[in-house]
This record gives C-alpha cells, sequence and structure tokens, in this order.
C-alpha cells in the first residue's frame, strides 16, 4: 500500500466554523481517509504537527497574537505545501474589526468593560499566554501560503475539491459556487 | 451614420463613429467588465476595470471612454488586460472595508463580482484599517464610507440626473471621501433624499435602511408598475420578497422619470405607518366592532336603499385606478346620487391636459406659477434642477408665498409684478409656464401674452386626477342636504375640512384601506387594497395613460375596489 499522504491542520483566530466546514463533507471522509493520514488537529488528541513534517499543513483563522503567529510558522515549517482556509485566514476577516482600535483598548473593553465582569475583571497578563499582535493579519502577511480556500465558511465542496486535486498533483484553482467571500 | 470596420477579440465587427469601445462591444455581445461606468451617466473612465489593449497603442485605455476608429484592433481578454484587470481590483480591495460576510450588498455588489470573474482567492496588498465614517444622518438610507470604492457613480447620479449637485469629492490621495456640500453631515445638507445615488451605487456603500439584509436579487421579485404619489406617474419597479415590499427603484426605461424618483415616492410607501385595515368594521351602538364581508355589503345595501338619491353623496380618490373610478361612477350616476366627485377637486383650468414633461428638458426658461415643484410633482422639479443647473436654464417663480425652489430661481416675482415675468420669457428661446392648482389668478394673463411665444404643461393635483376626470368625476361636492355618503378613499389621506363638510350625512360607508379620521367617523367600514396591490391604469397630468401592476397579494380579509363595487352594485340592483 502506498504511503498516505499526511495533513494536519491547526486554527489560529477563528470561530472554529471552517473546521466544522471540513467536517461537512460528510462521509467523503471515508474515502479520504483511505488516502490520507490526518496526524494532528485542533479537533483530535494530536494538536501539534509531527516533527518529522507532513505533506499538507491546513491553518484557519486570522492571526492575532504571539501564540497563533508561532503556530502559523511551526506549520509552515513542518508542512510542504500549506492551505490558507476560510475568510480570516486568507483575508483577516472579522477578527480585523479590531484594528481600527488601540490593542489595550480592545483587551480593556474584552476583560474589564464587559457587561457580565464585575470589578473584579482586570487583564490576564501571565506570560504564559500570547500577547495581542498590533495589528490582525491574514496567514499570508506572515508566511507564505500556496493554496487559498476563501468563503465564511468556504463551501465543504470548495474543501473536498481542493484536496483531491492536490492528491490528484494538481494545483486547485476555485472558481463558480467553489469561490466565496461569504 | 459613418460606419467603422473594427475587430474585437478576432471578431470582425461594424461600428458606428463615435461609438465607444464599449458600446461597439456591448452592441456585438462581448462583454468587457465595467465598475464604474452605468449605462444612465456619462462615462468617466476612473476605475480602470475596462481597460483593453488596442494594437499600436502603447498604454492600455479604458473602453467607456475610448471611441472606435475604422481599422482598430481591439484585445478584451489579452494576458495584459487580465492582469490589468487583476491588479486594479486589488488595489480597489485593499483601501477600505471589502470584507463580503457582513455587506449587506453580498451577493449583488458589483465588486465583489469582479473579484469572483477574475478568481481572487487572496489579496496581494496590506490594508491600512483608516476607521471611516458611517453618516446615517439621513432619514432613509446611510452611506457606509468605509465600504465605497471612490467610483464617483453617486456623484455623476446627483449631477447629470438630478441636477443637485449636493455630492462631490472631498480631500486627497488616500483622505479621499464623497462628501455632500462642503463637507457637512448628509442631512444637513441640501440633498433632496431624492435616492438616485443609492440605485446606482455598486457597493453596499450606500444602504436602504428597509431593505438592506432582507434578500439579494435572487430572493426578490421585481414588478414594473407606476408611481401613485403624484399626477407625473413616475415609472418604478417595486421589489418584493415573500409578500413583503423591500424598496422602490426607477424604471429607467420609463419615459417620463428615466429611473429617477423623488422621496415621496422611493422612501415614503416604506416609512407608513398607519394600520391596516383588515376586516370590515361595523357602528353598532357607537362602537366599531368586526362583521363579515356579507354583513357589512348588506348593511351598506340597506342604508342606501332607505335613503333617497337626491341625499347620496360618493366620493373617490384619484388615487385609484381609471378602471375602479369608472365602476365607481357608473354606478352612483346609475343611483342618481346627489353628488358623484373625487376628494380632491381639480381646478378648471387644469381640467384639459396640457404639455408635456419632455419640454423640461428642452426649456432654455421655466416660469413656475401657482406650484412648488420641490414639494409636489418633485421629479418635473428634478427636470428643472437639471435644466438650471446642467443646461444654464432660467427659472423664473411666480407667486406670493415661500417657494422652496427660490435657491434655483432666476428671478421670483409676486403677481403684480408677472409683466416682468413674461418679459424674460418673451426673450427666451423655448419658455415653459410650468402651472399648478393655485396658477388660477395668474394665468390668463400668462396665456394672452405667451400663448404664441411659450409651451404651457399643468400640472395636476391628484396622482389619477386625470382618470377621474375622463369618467365624469370632478371636484364639485355639494355638501348641503347630504344624508348618506360613500367615500372610497382607498390608501389616500382624506382631508380634514372636507370630512367635517360631511358632518350632518346620518350614513357614512368608508372604502379604505388605513384606520384614521374617516374610519372614526364611518358607519361602515370595507377594508381594501393599497396602491401596490392594484393593477389597472393612471393617466397622468401629461394625458399618458400608465399601468400600474399588483406587486403585493392584498392582506387576508381585504378585497379589491372593484369587487367591493361590484358586490354592492349587485345588492343594490335586487
Amino acid at each position: 500500500m502506498a504511503k498516505k499522504i499526511t495533513i494536519a491542520t491547526d486554527w489560529l483566530d477563528t470561530c472554529s466554523g471552517c473546521h466544522m466546514s471540513l467536517l461537512d463533507i460528510d462521509e467523503r471522509i471515508v474515502e479520504l481517509i483511505k488516502h490520507v493520514e490526518i496526524t494532528s488537529s485542533p479537533i483530535t488528541d494530536l494538536k501539534h504537527p509531527p516533527e518529522e513534517g507532513v505533506d499538507i499543513g491546513i491553518l484557519t483563522g486570522a492571526v492575532s497574537n504571539t501564540h497563533q503567529l508561532a503556530v502559523a510558522r511551526q506549520m509552515r515549517e513542518r508542512c510542504k505545501l500549506l492551505i490558507s482556509m476560510g475568510d480570516c485566514a486568507v483575508f483577516g476577516g472579522i477578527c480585523t474589526m479590531r484594528n481600527f482600535f488601540g490593542k489595550e483598548d480592545v483587551l480593556r473593553r474584552g476583560y474589564v468593560e464587559t457587561e457580565s465582569t464585575d470589578e473584579e475583571g482586570a487583564v490576564p497578563r501571565s506570560d504564559e499566554l500570547g500577547k495581542l499582535l498590533d495589528q490582525v493579519m491574514a496567514v499570508n502577511q506572515v508566511v507564505k501560503v500556496d493554496v487559498h480556500i476563501p468563503g465564511c465558511p468556504p463551501p465543504a465542496d470548495a474543501i473536498w475539491y481542493a484536496v483531491t486535486e492536490l492528491l490528484a498533483g494538481r494545483t486547485p484553482v476555485l472558481t463558480g459556487e467553489n469561490l466565496t467571500y461569504e | 451614420m459613418a460606419l467603422a470596420s473594427i475587430t474585437i477579440d478576432g471578431r470582425k465587427i461594424t461600428a458606428q463613429v463615435g461609438q465607444t469601445i464599449l458600446e461597439a462591444a456591448q452592441a456585438a455581445g462581448i462583454d468587457i467588465p465595467t465598475l464604474c461606468h452605468h449605462p444612465a451617466l456619462e462615462p468617466r473612465g476612473t476605475c480602470r476595470l475596462c481597460l483593453v489593449e488596442i494594437e499600436g497603442q502603447r498604454a492600455l485605455q479604458t473602453a467607456c471612454t475610448y471611441n472606435v476608429a475604422d481599422g482598430m484592433v481591439v484585445h478584451t481578454e489579452s494576458e495584459n488586460v487580465v492582469s490589468a484587470r487583476k491588479s486594479v481590483l486589488q488595489m480597489l480591495l485593499s483601501e477600505r472595508n471589502h470584507f463580503c460576510m457582513y455587506c449587506q450588498l453580498s451577493g449583488d455588489c458589483e465588486l465583489q463580482s469582479l473579484a469572483y470573474r477574475y478568481g481572487l482567492d487572496s489579496w496581494l496588498y496590506p490594508r491600512a484599517y483608516v476607521p471611516m465614517p458611517v453618516d446615517a444622518s439621513r432619514e432613509h438610507f446611510v452611506m457606509d464610507h468605509s465600504r465605497c470604492i471612490l467610483c464617483r457613480r453617486c456623484i455623476r447620479a446627483c449631477k447629470e440626473l438630478v441636477g443637485n449637485y449636493t455630492l462631490g469629492m472631498g480631500g486627497r490621495s488616500i483622505d479621499s471621501m464623497i462628501v455632500a456640500d462642503l463637507g457637512v453631515p448628509f442631512g444637513d445638507s441640501s440633498c433632496i433624499s431624492c435616492g438616485t445615488c443609492l440605485q446606482v451605487c455598486p457597493t453596499g456603500a450606500l444602504m436602504d435602511r428597509k431593505s438592506a439584509y432582507r434578500g439579494i436579487e435572487e430572493d426578490v421579485e421585481r414588478v414594473k408598475s407606476t408611481c401613485a404619489a403624484c399626477s407625473v406617474g413616475c415609472g418604478i419597479e417595486l421589489i418584493t420578497r415573500d409578500n413583503q415590499l423591500l424598496r422602490i427603484e426607477g424604471d429607467w426605461d420609463a419615459g417620463v422619470n428615466k429611473g429617477v424618483l423623488c422621496v415621496v415616492g422611493r422612501f415614503e410607501p416604506l416609512f407608513d405607518i398607519r394600520r391596516r385595515v383588515l376586516t370590515p368594521l361595523m357602528r353598532r351602538d357607537g362602537k366599531m366592532e368586526q362583521v363579515t364581508w356579507e354583513e357589512a355589503l348588506d348593511a351598506v345595501a340597506d342604508g342606501f336603499k332607505q335613503m333617497d338619491a337626491p341625499s347620496l353623496a360618493a366620493l373617490a380618490s384619484p388615487r385609484v385606478t381609471s378602471e375602479t373610478l369608472s365602476r365607481f361612477a357608473g354606478l352612483f350616476n346609475r343611483l342618481d346620487a346627489r353628488s358623484v366627485a373625487t376628494l380632491k377637486p381639480v381646478p378648471s383650468f387644469l381640467a384639459e391636459a396640457e404639455g408635456s414633461l419632455v419640454l423640461l428638458d428642452e426649456a432654455d426658461l421655466f416660469l413656475v406659477v401657482g406650484a412648488d415643484l420641490a414639494v409636489d410633482h418633485q421629479v418635473a422639479g428634478i427636470a428643472v434642477r437639471r435644466g438650471v443647473r446642467n443646461r444654464g436654464a432660467r427659472l423664473v417663480l411666480i407667486g406670493e408665498g415661500q417657494n422652496e425652489m427660490a435657491d434655483l430661481a432666476y428671478r421670483q416675482f409676486k403677481l403684480d409684478e408677472i409683466e416682468q415675468a413674461i418679459a424674460l420669457a418673451q426673450d427666451a428661446q423655448t419658455p415653459v409656464v410650468i402651472y399648478g392648482s393655485a396658477a388660477g389668478s395668474a394665468l390668463p394673463a400668462l396665456r394672452e401674452a405667451l400663448e404664441d411665444e411659450a409651451q404651457f404643461l399643468g400640472l395636476v393635483p391628484g396622482s389619477n386626477a386625470r382618470g377621474a376626470l375622463a369618467v365624469g368625476l370632478s371636484g364639485s361636492f355639494e355638501p348641503d342636504g347630504v344624508k348618506g355618503a360613500f367615500v372610497l378613499a382607498a390608501d389616500d389621506e382624506v382631508d380634514e375640512t372636507l370630512l367635517n363638510k360631511l358632518d350632518e350625512a346620518e350614513f357614512i360607508v368608508a372604502q379604505v384601506s388605513y384606520f384614521g379620521p374617516l374610519v372614526q367617523r364611518a358607519d361602515v367600514v370595507l377594508p381594501t387594497t393599497i396602491w401596490a396591490e392594484k393593477s389597472g391604469t393612471f393617466i397622468n397630468t401629461e394625458g399618458r395613460v400608465q399601468t400600474l401592476n399588483a406587486a403585493l397579494r392584498p392582506p387576508t380579509g381585504v378585497k379589491e375596489d372593484q369587487e367591493i363595487l361590484q358586490a354592492l352594485a349587485d345588492r343594490l340592483a335586487d
């Protein structure tokens, strides 16, 4: 049996809808796993792409903080071909709404001024946590991206099309219903 | 006309000299993408999307502004052209907020559709994230500058189609913005809220408050009809979804208005907050009660049968179709009613249609008497604005009171200064006298002096007043001795002074669409359709017969005008 194509996925600043769309390929996933091995993903036990690398890396979500920047860079280092999936990964998406405000304003609004926060509310400052970047960015603003699949979320068919094209050794070109920004 | 033989994408085409490459291509069925271009506006070449390659030319040229020449060889989708278009799109997308997923126009946006057409799956340039204001200072529509691509369609529409010159460009480079007047909020500007800019905006920058997010083109239905707001009778399209009116647009093909509407026609029907009457009502022991159609119609027939014909008055709104008015007049004339009239009296000097609205785009002087075209017949007023500001025509106002068109006027005269106005008209080449219902005292003098030198255009009050006059319904209502009254108001507002004249009537029947003062006085209420639910014809002020097509189904319990009149006629004939 031929060696399976390995795929790793991860999410950055995202609502996780793109991964839901990935699952929306439904029973086609049975066909898919005959040909590919999903080594790691946010919705499986293994979270990090293996050190020995994968064939295809998939990132969803925008790059908002230092943690996500590290995740994006690690994925780039460990995959041969990187897919940026969904409007946030491709364009920055709705996450970039905070680019109109200073990051301290954003943190204060989120952790101190929220209606559900009592007077003890404070911005968490632990070194364990990623720090917000000045600007939210699309994935291709921080690492090289090989294939873009926009959409909020991308249709399951577009994801299926892109992956099957890659398995067939072709570069996917999204057209028609598969190319959407919404 | 001289012809030019050109080649577009390898196809030999015979074009007309004077045509642009875009026009020649469109005529031949070749699709060149455009963005700032709009068929109703002068080409400007600002967006660069229609770039084409012309053999022998150093640079790419905009097809919308470049004229054909004999022997020209044009390529519309060559590698060069496509790469230039993609980079134009990339630059347009890099500037402001072009995230489609939360934009009200997504699905109908021309920028989005071009990005799809050229397969853009990512953005090349970093974005600046410059905060942009949202101007919501106007009642009917909103400007979100962050969605604007500065194509200037709105500016050109305001100037070329409306002659209002409210919109312009402010700032330079990255600070360029669409501004109103000298940069004031739209709501405080000279904007007349005609909404023409809204109708031509290619992106989600201009937003209709009522229809935003309620459905894109593939979800909605469009029905062409005629505006019932006044006797100009503009061609409109009613845009509906699931039997809800979403918005009204001007019909670009309509001869009367060529796509332009006014605030009254475009927006006011959507902002109507009157409550609909949904069942027949009858007053019993002083209290209004819901009854069946049978009970209501029987009560009306019984009431009228007990009355002598000479004590019966029948009044109809000129906002219903000619067909309804004809049936109405037939029914009550057969009964020998004392008065059969309309709710809006038409002065005798306006009884005959005179002149054509087309004159307004040819005149070099407008002499307006007894009318305020910024308030009534606004689309005629817009034609005057175009004439004054785009062609240098003069506006001369005659009248005593304040006139909202005064800002545009060359001179304004009182009645006793009419000779000066006449002198100005006599000096003009193609003067038009526009007269409204308050023109009575000035008109004879104008006719005498200008009969041979000027064209006259009469603007009649009441949308289908000409339809009413055509079936013999005048405004002469004789209230003395009226015991019973039938008022077909439909969706029209009924004047309080007219209602007061019915004070002595013992039995009032109202065929209406909305609750209001008339329902409060009525003994029987028959709920009927509103204008958007009616099919039939109107006759406009010029005497042009125009078609109304129902875009909405009437709510359950409401009957159509003619069905009600027929049911009543059947009962009264027994």
